[in-house]
């Protein structure tokens, strides 16, 4: 667990910051508006992982988290997760809602519609920072919210692309609002022929050789 | 002897013997299929991803699908001393965990359990006990020593089928 794959280079790690952070600043002036508050958005760490990693990233296999679930098309098919750690959700949605929550495991609707909008709004932004850099026009579905065991969420997205060898695309982003500080880890995992796509994409805009 | 714990990870199949137990780690749309021979006491569990074979006759890694994967299993158990005739199964997972606002004919979850039930009829193999579907993620501890599965939800009280 935890194993680090490197199919990309220090160079296109930075590049992926970078994307991240033009998008985490889209976010949050777009987040900062929907709570009518200042909030700062930062990416804190970008990296690339095995699936299979992926819970033991997130703190273990009986990790218990919220997950935002979209679905994305156009010219790459895969699904976006956006990860929240269970212990931080009534803060969140607190600060979203501007409303105290209680239960993290049992939100009010209006904060769990919240989450789902926040999930949105990041996926949105990473989405567009990345059309901006490679060119490639991408979409998401409709967001949905699970609070449950990091490895079930897992699972099942794994069952949704069909493979148990999946890369991920991590950009682990931090919330800063009255130095409330609070992560979000958004994962783009694109569909096997979908990676190649995208590293291709990715691999031109940086001016590099590609496969194709 | 104390009893070890099996992890058995997604397309997995693990078979063991009793004190033992087999277990699979957050089972969302995922199915585990358990096998037991209560006289032997020697059993097996399948972490199964996809209903059909069929579906990518290209790829052959036996554990992602439930009819092949029930056939390796099975294969496996017999080849551990087990008895045909004295095997049971059990069925724990397939859960809708996003279940989105377009509502699919048919979640792939429920479609794994319906492929596995299938399998297990056509072996002739009954299943004792099931705990299924729903929206919640499963981790599942299968005791070799009885038979019995511990299921663990997200805040809910500790089930055994």
């Amino acid at each position: 667990m935890g194993e680090e794959t490197k199919p990309f280079t220090d160079f296109q790690i930075d590049a992926l910051k970078e994307i991240g952070n033009i998008g985490s600043g889209n976010a949050a002036t777009a987040l900062s508006q929907m709570v009518g508050r200042r909030v700062d958005m930062s990416v804190t760490k970008v990296l690339v992982l095995p699936a299979d990693a992926i819970a033991g990233f997130l703190g273990g296999i009986d990790k218990n988290v919220a997950a935002v679930h979209m679905p994305i098309y156009g010219e790459m098919l895969g699904v976006a997760l956006i990860f929240f750690p269970l212990e931080r959700l009534s803060e969140l949605s607190s600060m979203l809602i501007g409303r105290r929550e209680e239960d993290p495991s049992n939100l009010s609707e209006l904060g769990q519609s919240a989450i789902k909008e926040l999930g949105s709004i990041l996926t949105g932004a990473y989405l567009s920072a990345l059309f901006r850099f490679c060119h490639l026009q991408l979409i998401h579905g409709v967001p949905a919210l699970a609070i449950d065991m990091a490895q079930a969420v897992l699972d099942t997205v794994l069952v949704e692309l069909e493979q148990r060898e999946e890369v991920a695309i991590v950009i682990e982003t931090e919330f800063l609002e009255n130095e409330k500080q609070l992560t979000g880890s958004f994962f783009l995992l694109p569909e096997a022929d979908s990676l190649k796509k995208f590293f291709n994409a990715f691999s031109k805009a940086l001016g590099l050789p590609t496969d194709a | 002897m104390p009893e070890r714990e099996w992890a058995v990870g997604i397309a997995e199949i693990k078979t063991a013997r009793s004190p033992d137990r087999l277990t699979a780690y957050g089972l969302g749309s995922c199915v585990g299929i358990s096998l037991y021979d209560r006289r032997n006491k020697v059993g097996g569990l399948a972490h199964v991803m996809l209903p059909s074979s069929l579906l990518h006759p290209q790829i052959s890694v036996p554990g992602k699908y439930a009819d092949t994967a029930i056939e390796k299993l099975l294969k496996a158990l017999l080849e551990e001393g087990a008895d045909l005739t004295a095997l049971e199964a059990k069925l724990v997972g397939g859960s809708n965990m996003f279940a989105s606002i377009i509502p699919q004919a048919v979640p792939i979850g429920m479609r794994n359990v319906s492929a596995s039930r299938d399998k297990l009829l056509e072996k002739g193999i009954p299943v004792l006990a099931e705990e299924v579907g729903g929206s919640q993620g499963r981790t599942v501890f299968f005791s070799l020593f009885d038979g019995r599965i511990e299921i663990r939800k997200l805040n809910q009280p500790i089930q055994w089928i």
